[in-house]
């Protein structure tokens, strides 16, 4: 490992969380205008964290610490793993290792509302991860390499010959920032029917370290949906957003769906979808 | 020496399982499993030692040996016929008949293939297959022993069937080592046919009217595996007149030839190692004791078509009949992912889990290329270890608790904890990076990526649907193990049943599976016989292992600091109540509360998907044969 790659990688770890924590903020002042609030301000989502590090709560399961904090190492693991260049595919495996902590912890948690978010967050992760992975294999193949930086290095941008990646990799930020329609596992207000389904359980220190592991899950996702015009760093930055926009009207405009119609409809579509966009990429 | 290890390493096992059958008295008998699971170890060390090595050891090599394997080809099909008339079970009959006129044809209508160059070869593969038969089933075997005295008491038996179960299960380990060691294709088979018989006689244990359709099925759909592999045998006997594994292995042999008789042969590897539309022998052998089923599962009989594939792989890298293969070890690997989510047995969801992973390793096979040959090795190791460890835990705690169920295992943490503890640290060793099972996935899908044909494709992305179903699996699993507990009373610790005899074996086999998980780079290298173990994206691995073992140990000292704290009263969106399980929820009314998981069986049940993707399943098969028939 030479100096480049670890200042990177150290920039990532830093950084990556950092800019969830803005595009949390970002989520909701565009959330506010388009509801013609004034909405908080940017940086609202770093003074909850901060709050809530504050509390001193009692936990619901001597267990729930230890997985917050695995699943905050390997959320962390992934920022890193793309920001040094690394292998894409490692990088979405360590995630997934992320979502099964989380829900590992909730099904530790004595809240009925934790257990049935954390079978929800399974089926969740049932659905958009295979669309996820052939996004993956069809960007490792349109660019020649399974690494970050081969991927990055590719010719032209690779949104042309991956169109029909699109609807899969909004269906995977949709679920990955708990957007409506797919906020199935949590939803944001405690007053709907799962309660806060994963995270009903988590409170106080050990919910501020999952926030923070979730706004290093976002930097991922939006940053490997941002590999389809990667021809340089604006770029990346505008294709980001444009995903997080889309992401943040679909919310506004849309009621949530059952897990069955996700898991039934949802993902085998956007999944056959990327399907024939990898097989055409093959028969090219 | 080399003679002596590979002696003891066949030969030793079946002798004591002979003098075990004398023994009556429980404490010789525990001696004797330890001495073989000793004598097999140091021996299957010491082989991996001088590896790769070719030898001749007489007990395989000479005349009277061979005379015995030709012999085996006619006294297994006949005592398979037996039992088929004794139980007027047409399928066995049927095959058994196929089998002996198969074996008729061979000795009296061919000429005899020319003798084997050696009757011995250890090469990674084989080492690997005796490392787990010898270290992995011995394990077992210990277990074994306090188990079947607590399933005899529970029983009630007049007189102990001990004697002939532990026979049997020694020897098994002995025909298993022998199978892996052996290089000529009669002795290959003889064995394959003794462990075809041995699961039957173990799986049929417990002569319940269940156990004994069981173990006909077995019988059948095993017998059957033995027609397929007797038919390759013979046309590769007939088109090359050669019985040399090492020989028959190499592409030159087969270009421009038809790859029948190699198609043959992984069908049968596909029925032994339980692929779809042929899982049903294994879902079967549940009910055999505990000790049974781990011991089929992990370190012997799947493991043999798994082997078997892996063995012809080179011939299949880039052929159409190889892609087909691939095809159907990943669409196993799809189904039965599919097929263990829709499960509550638990024991059902290890089986369908079992026939995926292996469908994993035959789609690596399928692939031939020595980065997938040896993802699948590295896969066959680490699955044996971490399978056995789970069987264990399971059968642990069956007898703790009385059942099977997984809603039954809810919250078992609290009863028994060493061993839930165990059971969750295998199932997170089945999916967790950098532990091997999922750097072994990893490895198969890169492998696969880089193959040109739009086939593989579809493979890869049955691959990526099955790898979320196991994730999703595995953390409800160990999820519901380790669940909270709502209202009621907490369940009480209950006296623990284990002995050091239980969970000596069972922490053994954690340390290797995540042992071996961990090792799996070096695993690798040494497989492929390259020098530096990290190149590639393998590289990545140390640094991980560096975040996993800090994530450890932070994540440690806040469990112990937060095992001693007061937990919060449970969130119910009502009040707990005095009388256990209910609590005071809307209208001031008592609600009985009650949990479980959602199996879906909408999407996952299992007769529906058991039909339709067993015939997906069986159609590759039928290509399989066909496609190299052309």
């Amino acid at each position: 490992m030479n100096l480049n790659t670890f200042s990177l990688a150290l920039a990532g770890l830093v950084l990556a969380p950092l800019l969830g924590g803005v595009v949390a903020g970002v989520d909701r002042v565009v959330t506010a205008r388009l509801q013609s609030r004034l909405g908080p301000p940017l940086l609202q989502p770093f003074y909850d964290v901060g709050k809530l590090w504050s509390k001193v709560i009692a936990p619901a399961s001597h267990w729930q610490g230890l997985f917050v904090r695995w699943a905050l190492a390997a959320s962390l693991a992934s920022d890193v793993l793309l920001a040094a260049g690394g292998d894409v595919l490692m990088c979405f495996f360590v995630q997934a290792a992320s979502a099964s902590f989380v829900a590992l912890g909730a099904f530790c948690g004595s809240s009925p509302y934790s257990k049935l978010g954390a079978q929800r967050e399974l089926f969740q992760l049932l659905a958009y991860e295979p669309v996820f992975m052939v996004a993956i294999l069809c960007l490792a193949k349109a660019a020649g390499g399974f690494d970050a930086l081969s991927i990055m290095a590719a010719q032209g941008p690779l949104l042309f010959k991956l169109p029909l990646l699109v609807p899969g990799l909004v269906f995977v930020v949709l679920v990955k920032l708990r957007k409506s329609p797919f906020d199935i596992a949590a939803s944001h207000h405690m007053h709907q029917e799962v309660v806060r389904g994963v995270y009903t359980d988590y409170a106080g220190r050990d919910f501020a370290l999952l926030e923070i592991a979730h706004w290093a899950d976002v930097t991922v996702v939006l940053w490997i949906c941002s590999f389809l015009w990667a021809t340089g760093p604006v770029q990346m930055l505008v294709t980001g957003l444009v995903f997080l926009f889309a992401a943040v009207v679909i919310d506004n405009i849309s009621a949530r769906l059952t897990w069955r119609t996700m898991l039934g409809r949802v993902a085998p579509i956007t999944l056959i979808l990327a399907t024939a966009n990898l097989v055409w990429l093959y028969l090219e | 020496m080399i003679d002596v290890y590979i002696g003891l390493l066949v030969l030793w096992p079946v002798a004591a399982g002979l003098a075990s059958l004398g023994q009556r008295s429980p404490a010789t008998r525990a001696a004797l499993v330890m001495a073989t699971a000793a004598v097999l170890a140091a021996a299957a060390v010491g082989l991996a030692t001088q590896a790769p090595l070719t030898a001749s050891p007489a007990f395989l090599a000479s005349a009277t040996a061979l005379h015995v394997a030709q012999a085996a080809a006619f006294l297994f099909p006949a005592f398979f016929l037996f039992q088929g008339l004794k139980e007027k079970h047409a399928l066995v009959i049927v095959f058994a008949l196929m089998q002996l006129a198969l074996a008729a044809f061979g000795e009296f209508g061919l000429a005899a293939p020319a003798a084997v160059q050696t009757a011995v070869a250890v090469d990674g593969l084989a080492l690997a297959l005796v490392l787990v038969v010898s270290l992995v089933g011995s394990l077992i075997c210990i277990f074994a022993l306090p188990y079947m005295k607590h399933h005899e008491e529970h029983l009630h038996l007049q007189t102990s069937r001990q004697p002939q179960f532990f026979m049997i299960l020694l020897a098994f380990l002995g025909f298993m080592n022998g199978l892996a060691l052996s290089n000529d294709l009669h002795v290959f088979s003889a064995f394959y046919e003794a462990t075809t018989l041995c699961s039957f006689l173990l799986i049929g244990h417990d002569q319940t009217a269940e156990a004994k359709q069981s173990g006909l099925r077995a019988l059948w759909m095993n017998s059957m595996g033995g027609v397929f592999l007797h038919a390759g045998i013979l046309l590769i006997q007939k088109q090359h007149g050669l019985a040399d594994i090492q020989a028959l292995v190499n592409p030159a042999l087969w270009s421009g030839m038809s790859l029948l008789p190699l198609a043959l042969l992984a069908v049968a590897g596909c029925v032994k190692a339980a692929q779809l539309p042929f899982q049903a022998w294994l879902l079967g052998a549940m009910v055999a004791p505990t000790p049974v089923s781990a011991l089929l599962h992990s370190s012997t009989m799947v493991k043999v078509g798994v082997f078997l594939c892996l063995r012809l792989a080179p011939v299949f890298e880039g052929t159409t009949t190889g892609r087909i293969l691939t095809l159907a070890g990943a669409m196993t690997f799809l189904g039965a992912s599919a097929l263990a989510l829709g499960q509550s047995n638990a024991k059902k969801i290890l089986a369908y889990s079992t026939a995926a992973n292996l469908g994993l390793i035959i789609a690596c096979a399928g692939l031939g290329t020595p980065l997938a040959i040896a993802a699948g090795t590295v896969l066959l190791v680490i699955h044996a270890a971490t399978k056995g460890l789970l069987f264990l835990c399971v059968g642990d705690m069956e007898q703790a608790i009385g059942s099977r169920d997984l809603e039954d295992l809810r919250a078992v943490i609290a009863k028994t904890p060493v061993t839930a503890l165990a059971a969750v640290a295998g199932s997170m060793a089945m999916i967790l990076p950098p532990l091997g099972m999922l750097v072994g996935k990893w490895a198969v899908l890169e492998a696969a990526a880089a193959s040109p044909v739009p086939v593989v494709v579809i493979a890869m992305v049955m691959m990526a649907v099955g790898s979320a179903l196991g994730v999703v699996c595995w953390v409800r699993f160990s999820g519901t193990l380790m669940s909270g507990v709502a209202v009621g009373p907490q369940p009480a610790h209950t006296s623990p049943l284990s002995t050091g005899l239980t969970t000596g074996p069972i922490l053994t086999l954690l340390a290797g599976a995540v042992g071996l998980g961990m090792a799996a780079p070096w695993l690798n290298a040494l497989l492929l016989g390259q020098g530096n173990p990290l190149a590639g994206g393998w590289g990545l691995l140390p640094p991980l292992f560096i975040v996993a073992m800090l994530g450890w140990i932070i994540g440690l000292k806040v469990l112990g600091r937060q095992s001693q704290a007061r937990l919060a009263t449970p969130y119910l969106g009502g009040l707990p109540q005095a009388q256990p399980g209910s609590y005071v929820g809307p209208l001031g009314r008592n609600w009985t509360l009650s949990e479980g998981n959602e199996y879906a069986t909408e999407f996952f049940g299992e007769p529906k998907l058991t039909r339709l993707a067993g015939i997906v399943a069986l159609a590759l098969l039928l290509a399989l044969v066909g496609g190299a028939l052309l």
